[in-house]
């Protein structure tokens, strides 16, 4: 499988005040294309901030991110922005959405922030079928506080989903949800890793969302710790991973 | 409490440039209310002085009612009236001196003063910077003001010139006044010479008044008793220097009360701007309020924390307002000092204005913050730790504060009114202030959908600003409405005072082209009998229709002086001029000629409840009365003294009223007439010592010195807007900082950071457009309460264009310009930040 994404001995460092605090301290992973990949660890683990970096929110301090044969450690916010809008596709823990706009114009804002007119020819097409990808049809009126959690965090995927991002990078996405509605969000991004080839980046503290992924890298002080492959699963049994983490003392 | 005390400073520390633009938007108010205070004050004491600077020690002024003033025999009797101890007649015209030595043509006009040097000195100081004082009667010397002095090049020691009714009489220097004397309206170009030197220059034995000093302990009342039994051979006008300062006070009346009423605007826009600051921060520290409820205060202890933060912010900002409003003072101290007809040449600042303009500042603040204040003291402690905040009630204002405030604020206004600006003035600013309130109450209901409308050109070109810019306009509706009414406020008296002087000087152009029956005003410093055949010489003059000869006196009625204007109707009636409201105009003006008859403006009939074929009964030159027939009621009329002016007849004019001659020509050219022959009537004038000035010129000098007036006025206005503009800033970056996680969010899913400063841009200029909409609807309410109330017709004034599209671009631009810091804090946005802020 080709690598899509690779980070070289990233390194990220922060001043709070008088402390210094080295988040990531020499990260090196690569993830292929159509791959689902888990960093799982304790909260203050680095894992978010490893996210963060390898979808160009924010530059390290020190080593590579390359991302479809391209450095974007480095980038301008111009260019950043544009990877961002082209080629990534975000969820964050907190649902994030914008509350006065409904479902489609918050699924359609990529559209609409890259100057695309979301309610006319391929561009309303495409919505209505991410929409349908998440099983939201029919509520494409509502607005967020119309919605439950789990609506809401359905939405969040799909707007990831828009533009046919060259990877999804998921910040704790069931994070807020209850397991059953937490299961179906994992399973929405399961399924479109499974049958269109999307490459997932998942962060999770929770090795049952973990579960979901074809490898878990296993994050702790800001250093990956272990990597546990457990292939392509139709079911998404917890248990294998977590006696695997049992083994290495987690 | 001092813990709370403690975190309040903190809370205020935290938002620094918050707290900063509020205390600027109190400081602002508090500083126009300062100025504003001084300026009046200020008015009020040079009133004094001026007034003192007249009269000098004198208890009463008898003044001349005729042209040839108060006769010898009129002093003697004045002298021997008892309780008189000190009598001193000045004699006072208006000439030309003869051009000094090299000078390149003839200087400015100057005023004559005649004294009697041993009685001046008693009643009257004179401060010399050179030379020494006048000592006889008899002597060919005079005294000059340091300022004619510098303008014409005399130095002491020198000659001057006098030019007069009979030959020129040349002077000797002995003594310099400073600056430009105590005198009021010679522009600082007087000469003093003694009194017979200067009757003889001026032709006559009359003198222009007499300042009378009283024995110690007799009465004013009772003298001017005795005097009135024993001075009954000539008219005359008697005055105190209380009665002095009230026509002096009465003229400034308008410019007090509208300053005032600017400055009590500004203070409630600011009112405006620290409580939407101190709600916002309520808004903001919900959960940190409900967490000290969760521990345990009370919620007077949580009333006391917001109060002791906007008391920080309202003595800070106080401060500031004084040490601006100082500058302000003097900058408006010196602009109204050199206003035309205006006695504060030498205006000071008065200091009980700064404590009660700190005082005020402080009370306002503290009153804005009372409602957040509360309102933060209901908020319950589950509710406001909950994980997801959205607490109704501290993020609404409460549209009806706005009602309190404007009473607390009406209340401060009429308790630091000045008494001097008049209770008419008193009455149109509370029409003002009412119509603004109403505006402002009126505009949340319109802004949604003007909102929606406003944005939608934006939305072609901007679709995703411009919808996220109207979201977080209704996102907290109040807080929209508070900071554009504020902006509406400010634009709205830019827009009603643009008007109001665009009627002013309308009317005053029009008033003068109604009544002077020609093109040009030919004017002399002394009057002009009918026998020295100046008119004849301008008429012979080609090009020339028609020269009217007007003079302007003093009329007594029943003891009131009125205004009185000699004309010829023939004249008038050929001329087209005048416009009549009572009466058959032809007929009227031919009974003028013919002698018994008066033509009375509307305002004076309203006053002296006049009407047609009324009687007008007036002091004749030999002690009669002399009846005039009200013949008609004119709307507007030759511009007196102090008013305008009643029209008789040459013949009764100088038959009855001991009128000399023509103060000033008329003079229409024919429909043809060249510059060239225009330039010639100018020299011919000049060669007669006349001084002739095109209608529109003196005109254009009506409207230039309104103009200035209105100038300040609007400089005073844009302050309100500057207020506003903080007020912007304020709710705009608040908005940012609402948004923020949401703004982190777009820009991981790749708006860029252009696309979020032009959010707030769109939102800035959405409120601009609106707010210049609102102020442009409300300032024309409000210019038309002014314009009615100041009896100008909105057909005279016409519709203000140029003060809408300044009130339009400067909504806008202000609004985008407040836009520029929350603007660049939107496109800053950290976007990892952002996606953790709670």
């Amino acid at each position: 499988m080709t690598t899509i994404l690779e980070a070289r001995d990233l390194t990220k460092r922060y001043r709070l005040g008088e402390t210094t605090v080295d988040a990531l301290r020499g990260v090196t992973l690569a993830v292929a294309a159509g791959e689902f990949v888990a960093l799982m660890g304790p909260s203050g683990s680095g894992k978010s901030t490893l996210l963060q970096i390898l979808g160009g929110l924010d530059q390290p301090t020190g080593g590579e991110v390359i991302f479809e044969g391209h450095d974007i450690s480095r980038l301008s916010d111009d260019e950043a922005t544009r990877l961002r809008r082209e080629r990534t596709g975000f969820v964050f823990q907190a649902f994030n959405l914008i509350p006065l706009l409904d479902v489609r114009e918050n699924v359609g804002l990529p559209f609409t922030i890259a100057g695309v007119d979301p309610s006319r020819g391929d561009a309303k097409r495409r919505i209505a079928e991410v929409i349908s990808l998440v099983e939201l049809t029919g509520k494409e009126r509502h607005r967020p506080d119309q919605l439950s959690a789990g609506e809401q965090q359905r939405v969040a995927v799909a707007r990831a989903l828009l533009t046919r991002p060259a990877i999804i990078l998921a910040d704790e996405p069931t994070g807020n949800l209850d397991f059953t509605t937490g299961g179906d969000i994992l399973h929405a991004l399961w399924r479109t890793c499974d049958a269109d080839g999307q490459t997932v980046v998942l962060v999770t503290h929770d090795a049952k969302a973990a579960a979901y992924a074809d490898r878990v890298l296993v994050i702790e002080d800001g250093r990956i710790l272990e990597e546990i492959a457990l292939g392509r699963r139709v079911d998404h049994a917890a248990a294998p991973l977590i006696a695997r983490l049992a083994a290495i003392g987690l | 409490m001092r813990g709370l005390g403690r975190l309040a400073w903190r809370t205020l520390r935290a938002r620094p440039l918050r707290a900063l633009l509020t205390a600027a938007g109190v400081g602002l108010g508090v500083a126009v209310l300062l100025a504003s205070l001084a300026t009046t004050r200020g008015i009020d004491a040079a009133i004094d002085r001026t007034v003192a600077d007249l009269v000098g020690r004198a208890e009463v002024r008898v003044s001349a009612f005729r042209e040839g003033g108060l006769t010898p025999l009129a002093i003697d009797v004045i002298r021997g009236t008892e309780g008189v101890a000190v009598v001193s007649p000045e004699l006072e015209r208006r000439t030309f001196l003869a051009p000094p030595p090299g000078a390149s043509g003839p200087s400015d006009p100057v005023t004559l003063l005649g004294i009697e040097p041993s009685t001046h000195r008693r009643v009257h100081d004179l401060v010399l910077v050179a030379g020494a004082s006048l000592s006889r009667m008899d002597e060919p010397s005079a005294l000059v003001t340091e300022r004619l002095a510098e303008q014409d090049g005399y130095v002491l020691g020198g000659e001057l010139t006098l030019q007069g009714a009979g030959a020129p009489v040349r002077v000797r220097i002995v003594g310099l006044i400073a600056g430009g004397g105590p005198f009021v309206g010679s522009a600082g170009r007087t000469v003093i010479v003694p009194l017979d030197l200067a009757r003889g220059v001026v032709g006559i034995d009359g003198v222009t008044r007499a300042d009378v000093l009283l024995e110690p302990g007799a009465g004013v009342a009772e003298v001017l008793e005795r005097l009135s039994l024993r001075l009954v051979s000539e008219p005359y006008v008697v005055a105190t220097p209380r009665d002095l300062a009230a026509t002096l006070h009465a003229s400034t009346q308008d410019v007090q009360s509208t300053i005032a009423l600017i400055a009590v605007i500004a203070l409630f826009v600011g009112a405006f701007l620290i409580f939407n600051s101190l709600s916002m921060t309520v808004a903001e520290r919900a959960r940190e309020v409900g967490l000290l409820r969760a521990a345990g205060a009370t919620r007077g202890q949580v009333v006391r924390f917001v109060l002791s933060g906007a008391i920080a912010i309202g003595l800070f900002g106080s401060a500031l307002g004084v040490l601006a409003g100082l500058g302000l003072a003097r900058a408006m101290a010196a602009f109204v000092g050199s206003l035309r007809g205006f006695p504060a040449e030498r205006l000071e600042s008065d200091p009980s204005a700064i404590l009660v303009a700190f005082s005020v500042g402080v009370l306002v603040t503290v009153a804005a913050a009372l409602e957040p204040a509360v309102r933060a003291s209901r908020i319950s402690p589950v509710e406001a730790l909950r994980a997801r905040l959205d607490l109704a009630p501290a993020r609404r204002a409460r549209l009806l504060w706005l009602v309190y405030m404007f009473a607390l604020v009406a209340l401060v206004g009429l308790l630091a009114w000045p008494p001097t600006a008049g209770n008419v003035g008193a009455g149109r600013a509370l029409a003002v202030y009412a119509a603004l309130l109403a505006a402002v109450l009126v505009s949340p209901l319109l802004l949604p959908g003007l909102a929606r409308l406003v944005g939608l050109p934006i939305g072609v070109l901007l679709r995703l600003e411009e919808r996220l810019a109207r979201g977080s306009m209704a996102r907290d509706r109040s807080r929209t409405a508070l900071t554009l009414g504020a902006l509406t406020v400010g634009l709205a008296m830019v827009v009603a005072l643009g008007w109001s002087a665009q009627g002013a000087k309308a009317a005053a152009s029009a008033w003068l082209a109604d009544v002077i029956p020609g093109d040009e005003v030919v004017t002399s410093i002394r009057p002009l009998p009918a026998d020295e055949g100046v008119a004849e010489v301008l008429a012979a003059v080609p090009g020339v229709l028609r020269v009217s000869p007007i003079a302007t006196f003093n009329l007594a009625s029943h003891g009131q002086r009125l205004d009185g204007a000699a004309v010829s109707g023939a004249d008038l009636a050929a001329d087209g001029r005048l416009r009549i409201v009572a009466g058959d105009r032809a007929a009227a003006l031919a009974a003028l000629d013919a002698g018994g008859a008066a033509i009375v403006p509307l305002a004076t009939a309203d006053r002296l409840g006049l009407g047609l074929g009324d009687r007008l009964d007036v002091a004749a030159l030999d002690g009669t009365t002399l009846s005039l027939s009200v013949v008609a009621i004119a709307e507007r009329s030759i511009p007196g003294q102090s008013g305008e002016s009643v029209l008789v007849g040459w013949a009764d004019a100088t038959d009855r009223l001991g009128v000399a001659g023509a103060d000033f020509f008329a003079v229409r050219f024919e429909p043809e007439a060249s510059g060239s022959e225009r330039s010639e009537l100018e020299a011919a004038a000049r060669s007669l010592a006349l001084e002739p000035n095109p209608l529109s010129r003196v005109q254009g000098a009506v409207t230039a010195a309104l103009g200035r007036v209105y100038g300040l006025f609007d400089a005073l206005a844009l302050v309100a807007v500057l207020v506003a503009a903080l007020g912007i800033v304020n709710a705009l970056a608040m908005s940012v900082i609402e948004r923020i996680r949401e703004l982190g969010v777009l820009r991981a899913i790749g708006m860029s950071r252009r696309q979020a400063s032009r959010m707030v841009v769109v939102e800035a200029t959405v409120i601009g457009i609106v707010g210049s909409v609102f102020g442009a609807a409300t300032g024309l309410t409000v210019g038309a309460i002014l314009l009615l109330l100041g009896g100008v017709a909105f057909e005279t004034a016409g519709l203000p264009w140029a003060s809408l599209a300044t009130a339009a671009v400067l909504g806008i631009a202000v609004s985008v310009v407040a836009a520029w810091w929350p603007a660049r804090v939107a496109s800053r946005v950290s976007i990892v930040a952002a996606l953790s802020f709670e």
